[in-house]
């Protein structure tokens, strides 16, 4: 394809390329993504292709790959445009069904409809889901209708028309950057800093050469918002870095996208090579004089080089570690350069924000947060997935009305919010809005935007102890109270979660906690106490009852249980005693069986295996009064 | 042509040379900070955090290193308000827990006003102040060791583990490392390390100091203190 050399050549190549596709009837869109693959999308994918070529009919009908469409819970799942119509949990053998059935005949297969949870009806279209119906989709709405290797696509569906606006219509790097101001725009990595501040400050820095990046070094266990806006729409996140380094005066970019998302990889390099040939990137683009470029940068799989210093020492070749941030990397950044450091998200807002305008995006959200933020919802709830609401939303909507509430009929306790660096809030607490300020005033952040809901069967102190071995594991260790403070106040939780702690420790580790986030060298280590402190505040009595009784109330804490078979329930089935790999249960057949508690490893496997509720999880205190009995 | 710049440390105006931390000016003109990984003429990188301070911009004090703080004009700076004590004593207590086998430790936990040690000790050789490494590499440009692994498996080795060729054997990391020094009276045993608490009654100043010790305490002599080079010159 000939290079663009004017904004008048992009939209005769947008135009023709939708003459080209006027012939094709129907899309059938399939979810190809690192989470759609992992349950099987591919071979759909190979089934579809197979049976439309079988059939003749890859003129008129299109098969569309695309990213992730954010139902993981699904998965693998297919949505046939014109008529909006969604298949879930499709298997490779529907492909001929699919296929002739729906696209050509246009008539419905039941048995892949959606079937609503809580209302129990079938949901014809996507739109009619109630998991997307409460959702606000901006940043994701390309995402299921853009084959991400091919930059057509995206051209088809307007892209690049705000890179154009800005380099044709005399917008100056100083209106964009007022744009952006005004929109509200805030960083969605995780801090929170208003988007439009850091470009201008940037743009005010003294030398000649500065540099974008675009941080999609994502590690919070649970959350994979940035890996599917990178994987899905590789374009949109290039056209926003474009537009960022025409305001901030950069000429190069990079992508520093972590080793372990191959496919965020691949595209983001399909997408950058593709945008070469076209001559959206490289010299005098679209026939302006901004020059720009975009290098892929490959992180090791260091959580924390996710934070701006280490990241930039990570490109630059060296160890990833952060360092002091007393001169911003808005002055003094990556090779010593002014330096814009954004997420992906934040990045895929861009090109909306100056296409539709400030006020557009400063309409959705709240005062302090606007616009829409990316969430992936995961733990013990009904659709797991990945949703994109405005922001202000409160957290009860978000778990209950798109997550569908809890699963087994248990009771959610608490959630989660931005991951380690992230704080437990209770179910209390649910009323508060997805919002940068109140949720940082209630000790957690939104973060990068996971949320981990959890049910009556997670202990909030295990939980605490989860998040800190994560993050012991992955500090860098460079400075004291990182280092040793969250090594500390692992020791003191796992003492209280194997029954040692003493109630002063609590003070002690509150004092450690404050500690750690107030001196702390980086992000990573202001942000880690959070998960104590929170759990601190909303589960004290938690904390109390592992310490006072010895007992830990949701039966998680291994050294503090302890299995027994409830003899009036046990019906001497045999199912348990099979089913143990420690030999620690005996008992003739009809007779009720026995776990002998020195042979037991309370994995668990007896209790999920016994269908009459006969084994229970009971506290060490209680043992005595239940053999007594 | 030297510039300065006016900053206001713990109430005082001060004239400060432009480019210098806070952390050196605030030794120059006699304000204690402890610190641990500082040493004069090299690189700082804010390891140890024990000489935080507060610094006051447009009405809101934030906790940072004074080491990696450079002086700005106008700049307020607070290095001993009870918050920093707090702080600091916290920062001193998980050191000397780690490592009580050294003087410099010590002194340095006693200076921040630790008094006990609500953690259980655990005798460790080094504290990973990365002195050594950057004595290597800035003065002598050996660059024979250096920080390997991460977190919990940092420590200090050679590349390769090996003693390579380009070490000189100068033995400045060992001259210049906290640990070198055992406590006064000598090595404490595994299981039985404690905090002796002396040193405090040295928190004094005394007039008979001879010319080149240090005008508050004698503590830092030994490990090379910033402020007994600050009060040579």
């Amino acid at each position: 394809m000939p290079k663009l050399n004017s904004a008048r050549e992009l939209e005769h190549l947008r135009e023709r390329l939708r003459q080209q596709r006027q012939n094709i009837t129907k899309t059938v869109m399939v979810g190809g993504g690192t989470c759609c693959q992992a349950s099987g999308s591919r071979a759909v994918i190979d089934a579809v292709r197979n049976e439309l070529s079988r059939q003749g009919l890859e003129q008129t009908i299109r098969l569309c790959v695309t990213g992730c469409h954010g139902f993981c819970e699904q998965d693998p799942v297919i949505v046939i445009e014109p008529g909006n119509i969604f298949y879930c949990h499709v298997s490779p053998e529907d492909a001929f069904e699919i296929v002739y059935q729906t696209v050509m005949k246009g008539e419905l297969i039941e048995r892949l409809l959606y079937t609503d949870p809580v209302s129990g009806e079938k949901c014809q279209t996507e739109t009619e889901i109630p998991f997307y119906k409460a959702q606000d989709r901006q940043v994701l709405s390309q995402n299921r209708m853009v084959d991400p290797c091919s930059i057509e696509d995206y051209i088809v569906a307007g892209g690049y028309s705000a890179l154009a606006r800005v380099l044709n219509n005399g917008i100056t790097p100083d209106k964009i950057i007022k744009e952006i101001k005004e929109s509200g725009l805030r960083g969605r990595g995780g801090g929170g800093f208003p988007t439009g501040r850091k470009w201008q400050e940037c743009c005010e820095a003294p030398g000649d050469e500065k540099y974008v990046i675009c941080n999609a070094d994502e590690g919070d266990p649970g959350a994979y918002m940035d890996r599917c806006v990178l994987e899905g729409n590789p374009q949109l996140v290039l056209e926003g870095m474009m537009i960022g380094g025409r305001a901030v005066g950069a000429h190069k970019g990079y992508i520093y996208v972590r080793n372990e998302y191959p496919l965020a990889v691949e595209h983001s390099r399909t997408a950058v090579e593709q945008a070469r040939e076209l001559g959206l990137l490289g010299n005098n683009i679209l026939g302006s004089s901004f020059s720009f470029d975009v290098d892929i940068a490959r992180g090791g799989g260091a959580f924390v080089c996710g934070e701006s210093t280490a990241l930039m020492a990570s490109v630059e070749g060296k160890v990833g570690e952060p360092r002091a941030k007393d001169v911003h990397t808005v002055v003094d950044g990556l090779y010593h350069k002014a330096t814009t450091l954004n997420n992906v998200e934040t990045w895929a807002n861009v090109p909306s924000i100056i296409l539709n305008g400030s006020s557009w995006f400063a309409s959705k959200g709240t005062k302090g947060s606007k616009g829409t933020k990316i969430l992936a919802l995961a733990g013990r709830i009904k659709n797991t997935g990945l949703v994109e609401v405005a922001m202000g939303m409160s957290i009860h909507e978000v778990v209950f009305n798109i997550g569908g509430g809890a699963v087994d009929g248990k009771m959610i306790k608490a959630v989660q919010i931005g991951g380690p660096s992230g704080g437990c809030l209770p179910v209390e607490k649910f009323n508060l809005p997805i919002d940068f300020d109140i949720l940082a005033d209630a000790g957690s952040m939104v973060g990068s935007g996971g949320m981990v809901v959890m049910d009556e069967r997670s202990c909030m102190v295990d939980v605490a102890k989860y998040f800190l071995n994560f993050l012991q594991d992955e500090s860098c260790g460079k400075c004291v109270p990182c280092r040793l403070g969250i090594d500390r106040m692992l020791e003191i939780i796992t003492d209280i979660t194997e029954g040692r702690g003493k109630l002063e420790q609590l003070g002690l580790l509150e004092e450690l906690a404050e500690t750690v986030s107030e001196t702390a060298l980086c992000g990573l280590g202001k942000t880690a106490p959070n998960p104590v402190l929170t759990t601190l505040r909303y589960f004290h009595q938690e904390y109390e009852a592992h310490i006072n009784e010895r007992r830990c109330p949701s039966g998680v804490c291994k050294a503090l249980i302890t299995y027994w078979i409830d003899p009036d329930k046990c019906t001497g089935c045999g199912v348990c005693l099979r089913g143990c790999v420690h030999g620690a249960i005996t008992g003739e057949k009809n007779q009720q069986h026995v776990i002998d508690v020195h042979l037991c490893q309370k994995c668990g496997i007896c209790r999920s295996e016994c269908k009459f509720d006969a084994i229970q999880v009971v506290s060490e205190n209680e043992v005595s009064r239940c053999s007594s009995t | 042509m030297q510039q300065y710049v006016n900053v206001t440390i713990d109430g005082a105006k001060i004239r400060a040379i432009k480019g210098t931390s806070v952390l050196d000016t605030a030794i120059e003109y006699g304000i204690c900070i402890p610190h641990l990984c500082h040493v004069p003429f090299i690189s700082d990188i804010g390891a140890c955090r024990l000489c935080i301070v507060e610094n006051v911009v447009n009405g809101r004090s934030k906790v940072t290193t004074s080491c990696t703080l450079n002086v700005e004009e106008g700049m307020v700076i607070w290095t001993n308000t009870e918050k920093i004590r707090k702080l600091r004593r916290n920062l001193a207590e998980l050191l000397v827990a780690q490592a009580p086998n050294s003087r410099a430790i010590q002194d340095v936990a006693v200076r921040c006003g630790v008094k006990e040690v609500r953690y259980p000790f655990r005798n460790e050789d080094c504290v990973l102040c990365g002195r050594c490494i950057r004595v290597c590499e800035e003065i002598w440009q050996a660059r024979a060791k250096g920080f390997v692994g991460r977190g919990k498996n940092r420590h200090v080795d050679y590349v390769f583990g090996v003693r390579p060729d380009f070490c000189k054997q100068c033995e400045a990391c060992i001259q210049i490392c906290p640990m070198t020094i055992p406590p006064c009276d000598g090595p404490i045993k595994d299981g039985e390390e404690y905090l002796c608490g002396k040193c405090e009654a040295q928190l004094m100043i005394t007039e008979e100091m001879p010319l080149g010790s240090c005008s508050w305490c004698k503590l830092g002599e030994g490990f090379g203190c910033g402020r007994y080079v600050g009060v040579l010159k």
